[in-house]
């Protein structure tokens, strides 16, 4: 994996400092921490990052200028990944930052950063162009009752694989996970785009992008 | 805001006064007041006997219909020829007037009554709130029992009833007082002109109508007696018209505006709303207390851990010095987190509460750096409710007297006073505190509030700052 350059928004120093320390242990290199949604804005025009991490909720108005932020990124700079964190999930917030591409996308709990490894992947697979999405929002859309007739066709460890695969896992991430072949798996994958009536396709992102379009529409 | 009452002015009581008095007495008939009053009377006299003469008119409604059934003909002469026919008409008739009357009642004394608000409003200024509207359904039947239901309708009613004498009254005022009063003050212009008659001619007395009687007088010295009076009278009058005035405002303020129970809801209708307004602020304060404060906190501390993990499971040898680091700093978040965690708990209710609004008080005397003199006396024990909101306020007060005031002593009491609990603030500092200035004294004001308590800020620059809160025992 090369060196990423990383552009942080976060308002709470502490946990800025901390993120800024663990990302630079990973190889990769913040050009700026910043603590607003203008600045933000400001430091990716100055920096040209390859990823952006920012905070949901930051000042002036402690709501969602993180979130906005992060939406304008997308908009004027569509090759930049964004990894939104938030202390608290919101699945309208996942569907607004997702609207129509999910490549380059990653919506996270502040609490995955506890897991070094799997966040830094997370921030490798986004600044790639892949999809990180917390296992939190895709529970939150499984359990959504909207789709409940087709989601109900699927066997319990058809869903385990759609959730990995909505989270962004590509079929051997999933084989780990769930500790079973990537043939199995890839017979699991087959199965759930033909009982969602699907059509399967190899770029993980666009598996995502599928499943999130009909989990969420 | 200021309680600090001005002192009462003395009175003159030697010659210098009295001839004050006698010159505001003289002066009294001519001041616009006066004039204000007497124009009201004017009114009201005509538009406090409107429902007697409706009444008046109503009554003659069924011999009227009589009259015309008959053809004219006047009914004494019919009366004897078919006088069980003429019950019969005349009965129904006499009942559906009544009904008809009965029934528009509240109307009628809603339209008259708010006439009589317009013009109270217009000349003195007296705002007298409506009555509310009327509840009532679409359908005929529901209409007629909604109206007969309406009870601010039967207060205005009701108002109506109790002016009659009123204006009764404001008619003696006008007539006997400022008119005779006046009249009289034109005998001696007179008196030459048709008093002038040859000597030895005996001509009758005249009378001067008086409040007291009407003497009848003969001579030119009587004529300038009547005079005299009448001037008197002209003075005194104000005063008669000012206290019929008086009456009828004080009768509008009872049965026009709305009753004591549209009042007390409306109150309760406020301080719920700010109640609930309260303590969704509060929620989100300790929200957003959570997320700034230990949740931060302990996102870092996870944070530190797994970097401290990551590095022991390298391969080879772990950086035990950055590992060091990495855990000294969750071990000081953790501890951060919990005085967050702490400092929320006992905002959200003090343990201190618990045995008793003394002790706590006593414990936020103890910690503030500025002395505090403190004096409890609550000889029965206030409902949680009620002592939070009082801790609150003290520890809040407090707070601002340390921080802003610039004062070097503090004294809090809080005293139990039959049904009301009192927490009086005073400390020696410079004032100027506003609670009109966003300041956090507007917050303590509203929750005070949500409760029927007051909230008392007394603050003129240069000091001192006396806070004083009431509150009810039992919220």
């Amino acid at each position: 994996m090369p060196s990423l350059r990383v552009v942080i928004a976060e308002d709470a120093a502490l946990f800025r400092e901390g993120l800024t320390r663990l990302i630079e242990s990973r190889g990769h290199h913040v050009a700026a921490a910043v603590t607003d949604g203008d600045a933000l804005l400001a430091a990716v025009e100055d920096q040209h990052p390859d990823i952006v991490v920012a905070d949901v909720r930051m000042p002036p108005t402690h709501t969602d200028e993180g979130l906005r932020a992060a939406i304008e990124l997308r908009r004027r700079h569509p090759g930049t990944g964004v990894l939104v964190l938030s202390q608290y999930i919101e699945t309208r917030y996942a569907a607004r930052l997702l609207e129509g591409n999910a490549a380059g996308v990653g919506y996270l709990l502040k609490d995955r950063v506890a897991e070094v490894a799997e966040f830094a992947s997370a921030l490798e697979r986004v600044a790639a162009g892949g999809t990180a999405l917390d296992p939190e929002v895709v529970s939150q859309l499984l359990r959504a009752g909207q789709h409940a007739r087709s989601l109900a066709e699927l066997t319990p460890r058809e869903r385990d694989v759609l959730a990995l695969m909505a989270e962004g896992k590509s079929n051997a991430g999933i084989a780990d996970a769930l500790v079973i072949t990537g043939s199995v798996v890839e017979k699991h994958v087959a199965s759930i785009f033909a009982k969602l009536r699907l059509p399967p396709s190899q770029a993980d992102n666009r598996r995502v992008l599928a499943v999130l379009r009909y989990l969420g529409s | 805001m200021n309680p600090v009452s001005a002192g009462q002015r003395p009175r003159h009581r030697d010659a210098s006064g009295l001839a004050t008095i006698a010159g505001a007495a003289v002066r009294s008939p001519f001041t616009p007041r006066a004039g204000r009053e007497l124009v009201f009377c004017l009114v009201e006299v005509p538009l406090g006997l409107c429902p007697l003469v409706i009444l008046a008119a109503l009554s003659t409604l069924p011999l009227v219909v009589t009259l015309v059934a008959h053809g004219g003909r006047p009914p004494a002469r019919t009366a004897g020829a078919h006088p069980a026919g003429v019950i019969a008409f005349v009965g129904p008739a006499v009942l559906i007037v009544l009904l008809a009357l009965v029934v528009l009642a509240p109307l009628i004394g809603r339209g008259l009554g708010a006439v009589h608000r317009r013009l109270a409003g217009r000349l003195f200024g007296q705002q007298i709130p409506g009555p509310p509207p009327i509840r009532r359904g679409r359908r005929p039947l529901s209409w007629a029992t909604a109206t007969l239901r309406d009870g601010p309708g039967w207060r205005c009613v009701a108002y109506l009833l109790a002016q009659v004498p009123l204006a009764v009254l404001g008619c003696y005022a006008i007539v006997v007082w400022w008119g005779a009063g006046l009249a009289a003050m034109t005998y001696p212009l007179w008196w030459p002109w048709f008093r002038n008659h040859p000597p030895g001619v005996r001509l009758s007395p005249v009378p001067v109508l008086t409040p007291f009687g009407v003497p009848h007088v003969g001579t030119y010295p009587g004529a300038l007696a009547a005079f005299a009076g009448g001037a008197a009278m002209v003075v005194a009058a104000p005063w008669v018209t000012r206290a019929v005035v008086g009456a009828d405002l004080w009768l509008m303020r009872w049965l026009l505006g709305p009753g004591r129970l549209a009042r007390r809801v409306a109150e309760l209708e406020r301080s719920r709303a700010l109640a609930v307004d309260d303590s969704a602020a509060r929620l989100r304060r300790v929200e957003r207390d959570l997320h700034d404060g230990a949740q931060v906190r302990l996102a870092t501390l996870a944070m530190s851990l797994g970097m401290a993990i990551d590095e022991l499971g390298t391969t080879g040898e772990p950086d035990l010095a950055a590992v060091r680091e990495l855990v000294a700093g969750a071990h000081r978040s953790a501890k951060d987190a919990l005085v967050d965690l702490r400092d929320l708990a006992r905002g959200i209710h003090p343990p201190a509460l618990d045995n008793g609004l003394a002790d706590a008080l006593a414990t936020l005397a103890a910690t503030s750096p500025v002395p505090v003199a403190l004096a409890v006396e609550i000889p029965r024990r206030p409902t949680p409710a009620i002592e939070t909101i009082v801790y609150f306020c003290a520890a809040e007060l407090l707070t601002n007297a340390v921080k802003h005031s610039g004062a070097n002593a503090i004294t809090l009491t809080v005293a139990g006073q039959g049904e009301l609990l009192l927490l009086r603030i005073q400390d020696d500092g410079h004032g100027g505190a506003d609670p009109a200035a966003g300041s956090g004294l507007a917050g303590l004001a509203q929750r005070v509030r949500t409760v029927d308590g007051r909230f008392e800020v007394a603050s003129p620059p240069g000091g001192p700052t006396q806070v004083t809160v009431e509150l009810p025992l039992h919220a």
